[in-house]
């Protein structure tokens, strides 16, 4: 087949096509490697690291989302020091902002909590941070609450190719930044929300949620939001 | 402006250049780079405008970009037709009339010159400017120039920027012509390959391979782009390039856009400086009006156009995907790569991007072929790299080196080492992404991979200086701040991860990080790199991690004992004079203690901090002087005096007897444990004051028939007298502390015994041994090693020196000696191998030693010494020495030359260093150092074998009391926590003494009082005291002279 070409993942041969990259041919195959920021059709953005992988020959460590396939690589998904690293990065996920798992409504649904127990990150070594965050309440639908915001960035992802209305942004930039509607208004009154729900839909925590559910009752279901992003033509 | 299309017009343009910058007058170029503003040369360039309007002089003005040296702006280049360009430095408004009228007369300005410059090579061309002047050094004969090679600076303050004429002049578009004409676009990617040049901005790529990519891309449209967002805390290079020279940027650039087939050039500067982007607007506008932009460049069918970005300020947009993505207008923050800009770039088409400095190296790669490129710098890394040299460094500026000189070229012959004669302790590499080299390895060569391997990277070329004042736990929170502050906060690990890097480390400089820190940071600090983004990211922890590997020692301080050795964690300190005392002393209590007349509580206060404050009073080496902020007003404070007077004034009355009881009182219940001291110098004396305050049972064994070890036997009468040490020693005596004389341990009491008889045994026996050199004559009679010379003279043994002395030695035993000799009548020559100023000896000893008559012979030492047939000293032969590299102690190091000369003497001391007993230790079975010093615990001072500790000269080689001292205080401390199983019960000692916590509201206009000496003449006659002390008032006074820096806001 043109453009086919075979590649080793954890020792096992598989073949891949040009232009994939090595997560897609992971999961194409059966490999599990964890991930927070990417999503299935839309493109991925190597921001959480959880996916990084090692690459014989290649001596530092490569975004699994990302790194495109090339002709005799050999990719390692498991290694100790991966698995310190994505258990390091999740403890830092844990200790920047408020995540108080038995007050939030994604508890027992959240790809973060679900994370830390796949990892077993079961104690935070760092400080917490304790910052003082606001709810945004103003939506007549939804809610906002950066307390619980991984900054993965996957509902402006959505927002901008899946709905095409690019209401979300981030703002600030390091440990200060914060995902934003429109111009930092609040989000009842940014005027391109077209109330889709995408967003909140494609939120792995609890940061986005709709309103009238108690403590883990929102569950979503970023499976709609993937396949209308698939038909569209996947990540662009 | 003409407009250049064929041979004819760029000649003309050639020689109209040539005429400005060589008139048939007189011209004068004043330094206008943004360093030159700063420091006035605007004013000076108005001023000389408006004597020579006014005054109708027929000279040039022109304003030309910087030299470089910055420690000496403002620069002024003066020409006088026929004679060579003389640089003035330092120049002031003042000056300016007077530079005018030399000029007028056909000369120099007398002490402004700073060097002149016969011919310059531009290496496009060479520019022969003239000769004469042979009183002024040539430009390449001053040390901060010496090791330097322009090729990168090469038209940097010589020429006008704002002048395309004047580039042109001196070969400047001439490679771009000779590229356009040979039309062999491949060929010059070659020779760019050939020449292995590297991207000048960090990584170090090379930047032909770069380039053939690009070329080898396949679009309709192609960017290239000339990254100046140069934003490294302490590094200016790429804005003194633009501001000096930027055709030579705007030609390289034109170059590139020609071989890699691209129509659009974009420069990406940084908005902060505005200077750059005015020339560069220039620059680029007068290119275009002389046909070297635009449509058909140089007649030649070429169209380029380059255009101007400002940069809003994100130091992350120097990373070039960020930057592509500012460029695009959205915020700049990086992706991953791939795809790589020369696969998908700006706005998705393949783009180059190259420093600004890459760009500088083109043009003379060109016109001089490879092979005259990689004559230059090391063999992986061809050329120079220009470097911005800062920091705690006499020579700062931009320096443009070989690549591959090693680090301590920089520091000491460049820079010419620490200011103020401080000791520099580490240099910083590469910005913020950079890492902290330690001095100890300064013969590491400055390239791309020896850098790397050792941690931290090339970078854009910051080389900031660190020393013994700057903190490196300090240093890295800064650094790590910085890159806080800047991360995009994209990636999980540079956002959160260096977040909770810089909590830890605030804490470390608060004294509230825990043993477990360190560990923590190193391990974020490896996922940081490992993990994040971007190029940024992976590098941000490297000023981190360098340091920590490098001077974990005081990272440990910050945690184990609370200390910031630098005295720049402020909260971890009581005051500068407090951090910096080995003993820690309040300072700035005993003064307010004195200032409220409260004497008793003054005593009481220094003799809890310091049990021998009368001794140390007179003979201590008073680093809380170096530290006083009060000489940032006047001169420093002369606390050491004030101790003094406070001690004497108890020990010379009545009052002893009262203060003994006094002290008593703190004596905390007795518990049973007993103590050994070996040694009862000042390191034994303070161990043992403080364990017999604690309550054990303390005995001092020493070998010599008093206790004082080198208070007493050592330094002489004239500067200690005996009786202060005797009186100090029975206080401590009365303390409970038993002493055991003309015991020498080794022999008659072993070791053994001690352990088998004592709780702890505390090794305290200095340095006795001297170090001796093996010259032929050692054995005559009248050669005497200096300690024993001392020793026997304070034993009042029947030593006399001849009537000729030669002392060989600079430190105080040396001074000692020679002062010794002087009193008894000998005519003294103190023979050293290095200068004056490298003379360990304190600078007060050595002056008053000349006073009293000695004579130095500096640069030479001891051949041989020769003796008469009576087996007595006759003379000696002396060999003079030239200084040559820079050692480990950041001095020149002494080369024997092959001049001989013979000094007549009867007596030689040789007082060249002190060392350990290696017999003794040897005997006793410790583990010893390669040093031949003791091995300890820093912190715990235990030794090798349990329940033996040691500390003072034994474990640190020949040091000084006070330093002595602080290893008694921390083994009293140490081995009452291992004896009672407490920790820190030192601390209940401290004395409870209210004194005024208000700072004066303005200091006090009295100046420093400074102790006095009887005069040379009378004072050499006798072995009595020296010192005249402060009277009561000016001791008064100079008590009141204290800011109180102790004093913080939130009491």
């Amino acid at each position: 087949m043109p453009g086919q070409i075979s590649i080793r993942i954890d020792g096992e041969y598989v073949t891949a096509q040009v232009g994939q990259t090595i997560l897609e041919v992971a999961r194409a195959n059966g490999k599990y490697i964890p991930t927070l920021c990417w999503l299935e059709s839309i493109t991925p953005v190597g921001a959480c690291r959880l996916c990084i992988v090692e690459v014989s020959g290649v001596n530092r460590l490569l975004p699994a989302c990302t790194t495109p396939v090339q002709d005799g690589m050999s990719v390692t998904t498991q290694s100790e020091k991966l698995q310190a690293y994505r258990k390091i990065a999740l403890e830092l996920l844990f200790s920047e902002r408020n995540h108080i798992c038995a007050v939030c409504v994604s508890n027992n649904h959240c790809e973060l909590q679900g994370m830390a127990q796949k990892l077993g990150v079961n104690s935070i070594r760092y400080a917490y941070s304790f910052p003082k965050l606001s709810v945004d309440v103003s939506h007549e639908r939804y809610v906002l609450d950066h307390n619980r915001c991984i900054l993965c960035t996957r509902c402006v992802r959505v927002c901008a190719q899946v709905e095409g209305a690019h209401v979300w942004d981030v703002s600030s930039r390091g440990i200060h930044s914060l995902v934003v509607s429109d111009m930092a208004k609040p989000w009842g009154e940014a005027v391109n929300c077209t109330n889709c729900g995408k967003c909140v839909n494609s939120c792995p925590t609890g940061a986005l949620a709709e309103k009238g559910f108690a403590v883990e009752e929102m569950v979503k279901r970023d499976g709609k939001v993937t396949r209308l992003a698939a038909r569209r033509g996947g990540q662009q | 402006m003409i407009r250049i299309q064929d041979f004819s017009t760029f000649n003309a343009v050639r020689e109209a250049g040539l005429a400005k910058l060589l008139p048939p007058k007189p011209r004068i170029g004043v330094g206008m780079g943004t360093c030159g503003a700063g420091n006035g040369a605007e004013g000076i360039y108005h001023a000389f405008n408006e004597i020579i309007t006014n005054q109708g002089r027929d000279m040039k003005l022109a304003s030309v970009g910087c030299f470089g040296f910055c420690a000496e702006e403002p620069l002024v280049n003066v020409r006088i037709p026929g004679r060579p360009l003389v640089i003035l430095r330092r120049v002031q408004v003042a000056d300016v009339q007077r530079i005018i009228d030399d000029v007028a007369q056909g000369q120099p300005t007398e002490g402004l010159a700073l060097c002149k410059v016969e011919s310059w090579d531009h290496l496009t061309a060479s520019v022969q400017y003239g000769e004469g002047f042979p009183n002024i050094p040539n430009w390449f004969d001053v040390p901060f120039f010496k090791p330097q090679k322009k090729i990168v600076l090469r038209n940097c303050g010589l020429i006008s920027p704002d002048d395309i004429e004047e580039y042109i002049a001196i070969g400047g578009y001439s490679a771009l012509y000779k590229v356009l004409i040979d039309s062999n676009p491949e060929a010059v990617i070659e020779q760019i390959k050939a020449a292995k040049l590297r991207g000048r901005g960090g990584a170090g790529f090379l930047t032909g391979l770069k380039w053939e990519f690009l070329r080898k891309a396949v679009s309709d449209k192609k960017y290239i782009i000339c990254n100046a967002d140069e934003g490294d805390p302490g590094a200016y290079m790429n804005r003194n390039e633009i501001e000096s020279d930027p055709h030579a940027l705007l030609e390289g650039m034109i170059i590139g856009g020609y071989v890699m087939g691209a129509s659009e050039g974009i420069i990406y500067v940084r908005a902060e400086y505005p200077l750059a982007v005015h020339r560069l607007t220039r620059a680029i506008e007068q290119a275009r009006e002389s046909g070297l932009l635009g449509d058909n460049i140089l007649g030649r069918g070429f169209n380029f156009n380059i255009q101007m970005v400002e940069g809003a300020g994100a130091f992350v947009c120097g990373e070039e995907t960020a930057l592509i993505a500012s460029l695009e207008g959205q915020a700049g923050r990086p992706r991953p790569r791939p795809p790589f800009p020369a696969a998908k770039g700006l706005y998705q088409h393949p783009t180059n991007i190259n420093n600004v400095e890459t760009w500088y190296n083109v043009a003379p790669i060109v016109a001089k072929g490879p092979a005259w490129f990689t004559e230059t710098g090391s063999t992986k890394s061809a050329g120079t790299k220009v470097f911005s040299l800062v920091g705690k460094v006499t020579n700062t500026g931009l320096v443009e080196m070989p690549l591959g000189t090693p680090l301590k070229t920089f520091i000491y012959d460049v820079g010419e080492g620490g200011t103020n004669g401080k000791h520099i302790k580490s240099v910083q590499t590469g910005g913020p992404s950079g890492g902290c080299i330690p001095q100890d390895m300064f013969d590491t060569p400055v390239d791309y991979e020896t850098l790397q391997q050792i941690g931290s990277i090339m970078g854009s070329g910051g080389m900031v200086v660190l020393d013994e004042d700057n903190c490196m736990v300090d240093v890295a929170r800064y650094f790590i701040e910085f890159t806080h502050s800047e991360s995009c906060g994209k990636c999980i690990p540079f956002r959160v991860g260096l977040d909770q890097c810089l909590r830890i480390l605030n804490a470390f400089t608060r004294g509230r990080a825990k043993e477990s820190d360190l560990d923590k940071l190193d391990e974020i600090g490896r996922m940081i790199r490992e993990t994040s983004l971007c190029g940024l990211g992976q590098s941000a922890p490297n000023p981190l991690l360098t340091t920590m590997r490098h001077f974990r020692h005081e990272f440990e301080d910050h945690i184990r004992v609370n200390r910031c050795r630098a005295g720049v964690c402020e909260e971890l300190a009581l005051s500068p004079c407090e951090n910096s005392c080995p003993l820690h002393m309040n300072i700035p209590r005993f003064l307010d203690l004195y200032k409220a007349g409260r004497m008793d509580d003054a005593f009481e206060a220094v003799i809890m901090d310091n049990p021998l404050p009368s001794s140390t009073g007179r003979v201590c080496q008073h680093p809380c002087e170096d530290r006083c902020r009060r000489a940032m007003i006047d001169e420093p404070l002369n606390m050491r005096e004030v101790h003094r007077v406070i001690a004497d004034a108890v020990y010379k009355s009545d009052r002893f007897e009262t203060m003994v009881e006094r002290i008593k009182t703190h004596k905390l219940p007795a518990t049973e444990r007993k103590v050994a001291v070996v040694g009862a110098g000042p390191t034994g004396l303070t161990a043992a004051f403080y364990l017999a305050l604690l309550g054990h049972e303390v005995t001092v064994f020493d070998s010599n028939p008093e206790p004082g070890g080198m208070l007493r036997y050592a330094l002489p009468e004239y500067r200690l007298p005996r009786d202060v040490v005797r009186k100090e020693i029975e206080l401590i005596r009365r303390m409970g502390v038993e002493f055991v004389c003309n015991t020498e341990i080794g022999s008659e009491t072993t070791l053994n015994d001690l352990d088998a008889a004592y709780n702890a045994v505390f090794m305290a026996i200095g340095t006795w041994k001297e170090s001796w050199v093996y010259l032929p004559g050692t054995e005559l009679s009248g050669v005497y090693p200096a300690l024993l010379f001392l020793e026997a003279i304070a034993k009042d043994e029947p030593v006399r020196p001849g009537k000729k002395v030669i002392v060989i030695g600079g430190g105080n035993a040396a001074i000692d000696s020679a002062r010794t000799s002087l009193r008894m009548g000998a005519d003294v020559t103190v023979v050293y191998r290095r200068e004056r100023k490298d003379m360990p000896a304190i600078k007060e000893e050595t002056d008053a030693a000349e006073a009293e008559g000695a004579k130095f012979l500096f640069l030479a030492t001891p051949h041989r010494i020769v003796g008469g047939e009576d087996g007595k000293v006759k003379g000696i032969e002396v060999v003079n020495t030239r200084l040559g590299e820079f050692d480990a102690s950041g001095r020149r190091r002494p080369i024997s030359t092959d001049e001989i000369r013979r000094l007549d003497c009867d007596t030689v001391i040789l007082a060249v260093g002190e060392a350990v007993d290696l017999d003794f230790v040897r005997a006793s079975g410790f583990t010893i150092k390669e040093n031949g010093t003791l091995q300890v615990d820093r912190y715990t001072l235990e030794t090798s074998r349990s329940k033996f500790y040691a500390g003072g000269d034994l474990v640190t080689g020949a040091s000084n009391v006070s330093n002595a001292m602080f290893f008694g205080k921390r083994a009293a401390r140490r081995i009452d926590d291992r004896l009672m199983g407490t920790n820190n019960r030192l601390i209940r000692l401290l004395p409870q003494v209210e004194y005024s916590q208000e700072a004066p509201e303005t200091p006090t206009e009295c100046h420093r009082h400074s102790v006095e000496e009887l005069p040379a003449q009378e004072r050499v006659e006798t072995f009595a005291e020296s010192l005249i002390g402060l009277t009561p008032e000016q001791t008064l006074e100079e008590a009141c002279r204290c800011l109180r820096c102790d004093v913080k806001e939130h009491h």
